[in-house]
């Protein structure tokens, strides 16, 4: 048994040993991301020591949690007191979610400050700006477009990519034709669906009117989202696409094009990855055909990013650290590395390879940059809706029921976040 | 009057020394109410508000959930009917396969050790690693069905998974597939229960093989059969892990273990995602009384 001395001794040992941190006044900042591949991630951790080199006073803590657990545990690291400084996350409404709670700091100063108002391009100020405020660091987007094999549209006849939709079913039939099935799509789980939808929607009533749908303003049993299936049911009509598709994944649906047997994909930027990098010469991007040259053109462009807790421990020095993140440096690196696409306009592109280029152009002349049908709308209604284009798919006649569904959906979510 | 103070006396003394093992059991049991009953109950609770995982002071809702899981949720209701439908695959194929194949393998046979465990192998293997394996077996282009229906000369093979109409009963039959070696050792362990002098003695009345079987060997296995029956229906209610590798409950295969994960932690709806968590976990309590009543039964008579 301790004495009542000890015990105290004991105590005051402890007290001290806890309050050592306090009086040293941490100014560390602890930055968490999701990059955990292994390429983006060493990436990452040579940004962190430039940092930590140039700063011994206000070193950075990287941790580093694989993307899905990020997504689980991100709610959690936004509510603990104090939270994470930094942290590495989706522009749209996937960061309007924690915007909107108050969980988010307000970057204004920093961004004024950092001239970054001047610095990025408009449509990428206007992704960080909720409310006049800026609380969202875009840093890295990737383009959507429709994939192809020049060679296969060679052999059918095609002379010239699709611009209009008349030119692009006659693409369809040109393929079919020759054998060639038109538009392959691994929908097993399901997003590759969405992004169909997302262009048609917007080519069909305009960007605005899909991100007022995306945000729930808009209803889905409105005549203009008929209008929508109503192309894709054209599209069914023409046999555009494989057969299938919920059976295979988007990698899978990739082969189809690799072995000749499907000549159009539309994908992310990314499916160069998945795809052979001796047959890279036959593989071609174009932007999805307008249907009404009169209405704005929106593109798919998904981007990450950063922001601050507004629970963060050390804002002052995690807004130090945002400013170097967004910084032209990093963005240059980033670019020359990575081929991470610059949100700001200050970045020498004129290293980068022709396709790059050609991308960047396409987001560039777009009048609106949306962020992909599960990023723009709430988790629980992109669930209801790509299990909705799922089902039109299957069952093209039942289209009125689906809607209905979602509209039902819709109603839902909106009384959630009212209530 | 001298005799009841003694007696008294008698059971003061006894209930001391009673209290020895209940401490013992305390911390297996504060450890049992940390992570067992109180989750259970703030489960419960759960159900009854609309927390969205983050707001601190979620709405108590009472029985909104409930209503809104019976009378709206189309996905609830189809994935009842899936459970359904897995529960009525668990209790007849595998069941009557396992049994099946355990009459066989319970006589003396060359290889027939070899034969039981590779029978037994799948129950052995991950789930995970299970659903991958079937999701190539059931693949349009490349995988094993389709590439043998394409030698045969099948024009236009099915898709499996991405047939809204057969997905479903694609991976059940993958779950049973697995389950049936499970069942096949419950049964041989109970046939080697069986005392062999029943069987003997039904031989020298002259009973043919299917007498044998139906009027003294499977009336002999009742108990087994029970068993084999509610642990594939507490399996059927459970089934999550193949939904979620093959299909994440696409193609109309949600079952009500995958819904609850994807409403509370795709959609941030904790509240009716616990709401679900409650339904499922009422259904299986009745079986799991019943599994647990058998049991205890059944230690007791021997």
């Amino acid at each position: 048994m301790l004495s009542h001395k000890k015990t105290y001794l004991v105590l005051a040992i402890l007290l001290l040993v806890c309050a050592v941190p306090l009086l040293a006044q941490d100014t560390s900042v602890s930055y968490n991301s999701y990059s955990s591949d292994p390429v983006p991630r060493a990436f990452d951790e040579s940004i962190v020591a430039l940092w930590n080199e140039a700063h011994p006073e206000m070193p950075v803590n990287h941790s580093i949690l694989n993307h899905e657990d990020f997504k689980q545990a991100i709610r959690a690291y936004l509510v603990a007191e104090p939270s994470p400084d930094v942290l590495t996350w989706f522009a749209g409404n996937r960061a309007r979610f924690f915007i909107d709670k108050g969980l988010i700091l307000d970057l204004s100063d920093m961004w004024a400050a950092n001239g970054f108002d001047q610095s990025y391009a408009p449509g990428f100020n206007a992704l960080a700006t909720v409310g006049g405020s800026q609380y969202f660091l875009p840093t890295s987007y990737y383009w959507w477009a429709i994939y192809y094999r020049p060679s296969l549209f060679e052999r059918a006849g095609i002379t010239q990519v699709p611009e209009t939709w008349e030119d692009f079913l006659g693409t369809c039939d040109a393929l079919n034709a020759a054998g060639i099935t038109p538009i392959t799509i691994g929908a097993r789980f399901r997003w590759p669906a969405a992004a169909w939808f997302d262009y048609l929607n917007m080519r069909t009533n305009g960007p605005d009117f899909h991100i007022n749908l995306m945000l729930l303003q808009e209803s889905y049993t409105d005549e203009r989202v008929k209008a929508t299936f109503a192309h894709w049911q054209e599209l069914l009509d023409h046999n555009c696409f494989v057969q299938d598709p919920a059976a295979l994944d988007w990698q899978e649906a990739v082969d189809d094009m690799v072995q000749e047997r499907a000549a159009m994909y539309l994908m992310g930027a990314f499916i160069v990855d998945s795809y052979p990098d001796d047959m890279e010469d036959d593989l071609d991007f174009f932007r999805f055909p307008i249907i009404d040259p009169a209405i704005p053109v929106g593109e798919d462009a998904p981007t990450d990013g950063f922001f601050i807790s507004a629970n963060a421990r050390n804002p002052q020095g995690a807004q130090e650290f945002l400013a170097f993140l967004g910084s032209q440096e990093v963005q240059q690196m980033a670019l020359n590395e990575l081929g991470r696409l610059p949100t700001r306009t200050d970045v020498d592109i004129s290293g980068v390879a022709a396709p790059t280029q050609k991308g960047i152009a396409l987001i560039q002349s777009a009048d609106y940059v949306a962020q992909f049908y599960d990023r723009d709308t709430t988790p629980p209604m992109a669930e209801a809706g790509m299990d909705g284009f799922m089902r039109f798919w299957d069952d093209p006649a039942s289209i009125d029921t689906i809607l209905q569904d979602l509209e039902a959906e819709r109603l839902r979510v909106l009384e959630e976040e009212g209530g | 009057m001298a005799q009841a103070a003694s007696v008294t006396r008698n059971t003061r003394t006894k209930r001391r020394i009673d209290w020895t093992p209940y401490l013992f059991l305390l911390v297996p049991l504060a450890v049992y109410f940390v992570w067992i009953i109180a989750p259970t109950f703030y489960t419960f609770y759960l159900s009854m508000t609309n927390w969205d995982g983050i707001d601190p002071y979620p709405k108590f809702i009472f029985l909104d959930n409930f209503q809104y899981l019976f009378t709206k949720d189309r996905t609830f209701s189809e994935a009842l009917i899936n459970n359904l439908r897995w529960v009525v695959v668990f209790i007849t194929i595998p069941t009557s396969a396992g049994l099946g194949l355990a009459m066989v393998f319970n006589n003396e046979m060359r290889g027939g050790r070899w034969y039981k465990i590779s029978f037994y192998s799948p129950l052995v293997i991950s789930l995970t690693v299970i659903g991958l394996i079937w999701g190539w077996v059931y693949h349009p282009r490349a995988g094993l069905i389709n590439g043998f229906l394409s030698i045969i000369g099948v024009e236009d093979p099915p898709g499996w998974l991405g047939d809204r109409g057969l997905a479903i009963w694609c991976v059940i039959i993958a779950a049973a597939w697995r389950q049936v070696g499970y069942v096949m050792v419950l049964y041989l362990a109970g046939l080697k229960n069986i005392d062999p002098s029943f069987v003997d003695a039904a031989r020298v009345d002259g009973a043919n093989r299917w007498q044998l079987f139906r009027r003294v060997i499977l009336p002999l296995l009742a108990p087994v059969t029970t068993i084999v029956v509610v642990i594939s229906i507490i399996d059927s209610l459970r089934a999550f892990d193949l939904v979620s590798i093959m299909t994440r409950g696409a193609q109309s295969t949600q079952v009500l273990a995958n819904f609850m994960y994807i409403e509370a932690f795709n959609n941030y709806r904790m509240g009716y995602g616990a709401a679900i968590a409650v339904v499922l976990f009422a259904i299986s309590m009745v079986f799991i009384i019943f599994y647990l009543s058998r049991v205890i039964k059944d230690e007791l008579e021997y």
